[in-house]
């Protein structure tokens, strides 16, 4: 066995081979990168010409996606009506100016005839009559049409029917037509104030909840081992929180609660607690240590060096970072829907699973917008307090 | 002879991180001194301070403050013992945020309800109490400016109505004037001066400037790296003991 006998230079060694084996190593590092790119690509399937071959595909959505239903036409009609008693005396008729409906008896029976006449209506419109039993439940009698005087004429049969009352009513439609909020519309936007109360009642829940955990979890409030114990435990299960999704959480809770609002209260509010829990306990961390010696200086106790010496520092922090927690939180209720979290989320995740990309367009305009002034507002709010 | 206000035996303080601030320092304070403590930068002038109300925990030793021992103190007894000891800081530790009149207010923390206070409740004769302070140090038209747009000798006066709540039997100033201009200096320290002459209130109070200490120190100690290297009347600070204070290289420097 050979002993080199005379080693070289320490400094030497140490150094010749380090340059080969620095550069090798980024060589190495290199091509692991490109490995990893290239296998990302595969496993991925992305695909770039499908961009371009499947464009017939996403056409229709984009279409619709510009004509979101806000508005819809409907015709202008003209009603009229006129009770009848199916036992006993006839109601007293109250007469009316416009259009108007005048029976042959208003004292009837189930199957009796009766002579329908009706006059001051459009002329020579189509329209249809309608009994409505003492429940209001409405059935279709007939359709009809009035001649070139506005009026009309026809006989009916009293349908069997529940109760002692009922009504015949009229409905003609005009040629001019008029625009109201579509059904969608209405629908997204009932849907949007539970979304915007729901961020609202999140963000307040991690508030909440926030506030009083921040303290205990700021190291510089902590004092001894009781203290330092604390310190570690509320840090602890706020990470754990924290690195919970809230959509998992909304998931959880629409099991626990059941799907609504309610889970995706619960979802936000704890997501919310944590992240601020740790943003709050950050912002005490950073406060000016010297009031807080002064103000223990003089004889006060843990209660009151907080409420003199922390708090004060802190506000305009806290109120910047729960706005920003109300911001992400909005976003966030309008998807937390897609897992049973309630709000716009839920409506829009329907209207996706239908195909109903017209409806799904109201929902994301709805959506765009709210956020939009929600942004802006909480942008007015921080400007205002900083 | 009477009681010391304050004796500290054989105090030391050694820092978590090894860093020995005090070495074995004793020595006493007779009521009504005005004592100056100097020394370098780093000499343990500020640890020294804060063990006395123990916002520093003492290694080893014994403080007593009138007869009783600070370092046995409970929670409960340490509270009672900090509100008579007034504490005024170089960076004058105000709550920028709030007005003037509260800061002073938070000087009577240790003695009013603390369910009051925590609701910034203040009784009226302590409002009174605190107006009176700041008419003391001049400052009375700022009750309600909030701390932070006062100049830096205007916040140490508050610093000092603050401490004056407590009705302190001692005050510590830590460089209260450190952060001024001299002209400011003197007229804070005149402050201090006053209420040591007028209402007996013991001051212990670290400077940097020896003419400082010999205008106001009725005894001065200096510390050099955590021991006490001179203890006497500041006027008997001559060049020699100078440089055995500050080390060989120093020179000083006056201040008007």
């Amino acid at each position: 066995m050979a002993v080199e006998p005379h080693a070289r230079p320490v400094a030497q060694r140490a150094w010749e081979p380090a340059l080969g084996w620095r550069s090798c190593q980024r060589l190495l590092l290199l091509a692991i990168t490109a490995l990893a790119f290239v296998y990302g690509w595969r496993v991925t399937r992305i695909d770039l010409g499908e961009l371009v071959t499947k464009v017939g595909l996403i056409r229709p959505l984009v279409r619709d996606l510009v004509r979101p239903e806000i508005l819809e036409r409907v015709p202008v009609t003209q009603t009229a009506a006129a009770s009848v008693s199916l036992s006993g005396p006839p109601p007293e008729e109250v007469p009316s100016a416009g259009p108007r409906l005048r029976l042959s008896t208003r004292a009837v029976r189930m199957g009796q005839r009766v002579q329908v006449v009706g006059e001051g209506f459009g002329p020579d419109r189509p329209g249809e009559l309608l009994w409505e039993d003492q429940s209001g439940a409405q059935a279709k009698l007939t359709d009809l049409r009035t001649d070139p005087q506005g009026r009309f004429s026809l006989w009916i049969r009293i349908p069997d029917t529940i109760g002692t009352t009922g009504r015949i009513l009229v409905r003609v439609y005009l040629p001019q037509t008029t625009w109201r909020p579509s059904e969608t519309l209405r629908l997204v936007a009932e849907r949007m104030v539970e979304t915007v109360f729901l961020a609202l009642m999140g963000t307040a829940m991690g508030v909440a909840f926030a506030l009083p955990l921040s303290f205990l979890g700021a190291r510089n409030l902590a004092h001894g081992p009781v203290g330092a114990t604390v310190y570690f435990a509320t840090r602890t299960v706020l990470n754990i929180l924290r690195s919970i999704e809230p959509l998992i959480l909304a998931t959880v809770f629409a099991v626990w609660v059941g799907i609504g609002p309610f889970a995706g209260v619960l979802a936000l509010g704890v997501h919310s607690l944590a992240s601020l829990g740790k943003l709050y306990s950050e912002a005490i961390e950073s406060i000016d240590p010297g009031p807080i010696e002064a103000i223990t200086a003089t004889g006060a106790s843990w209660l009151q060096v907080v409420r003199y010496a922390v708090i004060p520092q802190i506000v305009p922090q806290f109120i910047a970072f729960t706005i920003y927690r109300w911001d992400i939180n909005v976003r966030m209720s309008t998807v937390i829907g897609f897992v049973g979290g309630g709000g716009i989320g839920f409506l829009l995740q329907q209207y996706i699973n239908l195909l109903l990309w017209q409806r799904v367009a109201t929902a994301v305009w709805a959506i765009t917008l709210v956020v939009a002034a929600m942004d802006y507002l909480s942008a007015r709010v921080r400007e205002k307090i900083t | 002879m009477p009681e010391p206000i304050l004796r500290v035996e054989r105090l030391t303080k050694i820092y978590p991180g090894g860093v020995q601030a005090l070495r074995d320092v004793s020595f006493e304070v007779q009521r009504g001194e005005f004592l100056v403590i100097v020394g370098l930068s780093g000499s343990g002038k500020s640890t020294l301070l804060r063990c006395i109300n123990r916002l520093v925990e003492p290694t080893s030793g014994r403080i007593y403050v009138d007869g009783v021992d600070v370092t046995a103190l409970d929670p409960e007894g340490l509270r009672r013992l900090r509100r008579e000891i007034g504490m005024i800081f170089q960076q004058f530790n105000l709550v920028k945020r709030l007005d003037v009149l509260t800061n002073v207010l938070c000087g009577r923390l240790g003695y009013v309800p603390p369910v009051w206070s925590l609701v910034n409740y203040w009784p009226p004769e302590v409002r009174h109490r605190a107006l009176q302070s700041l008419e003391r140090v001049g400052i009375r038209d700022k009750a309600y400016v909030r701390a932070d747009q006062l100049s830096g000798g205007q916040q140490q006066r508050v610093g000092i109505a603050r401490a004056l709540m407590q009705e302190p039997k001692i005050i510590l100033a830590d460089e209260p004037v450190a952060s001024l201009d001299p002209a400011t200096s003197h007229s804070v320290l005149r402050y201090v001066e006053e209420l040591n002459r007028k209402e007996g209130i013991t001051v212990l109070c670290s400077l940097h400037f020896l003419s400082l200490a010999r205008r106001y120190g009725t005894r001065a100690i200096a510390l050099r790296e955590g021991r006490i290297v001179f203890d006497g009347h500041p006027a008997e600070i001559d060049e020699r003991r100078f440089r055995e204070i500050y080390g060989e290289d120093a020179v000083e420097v006056e201040i008007a």
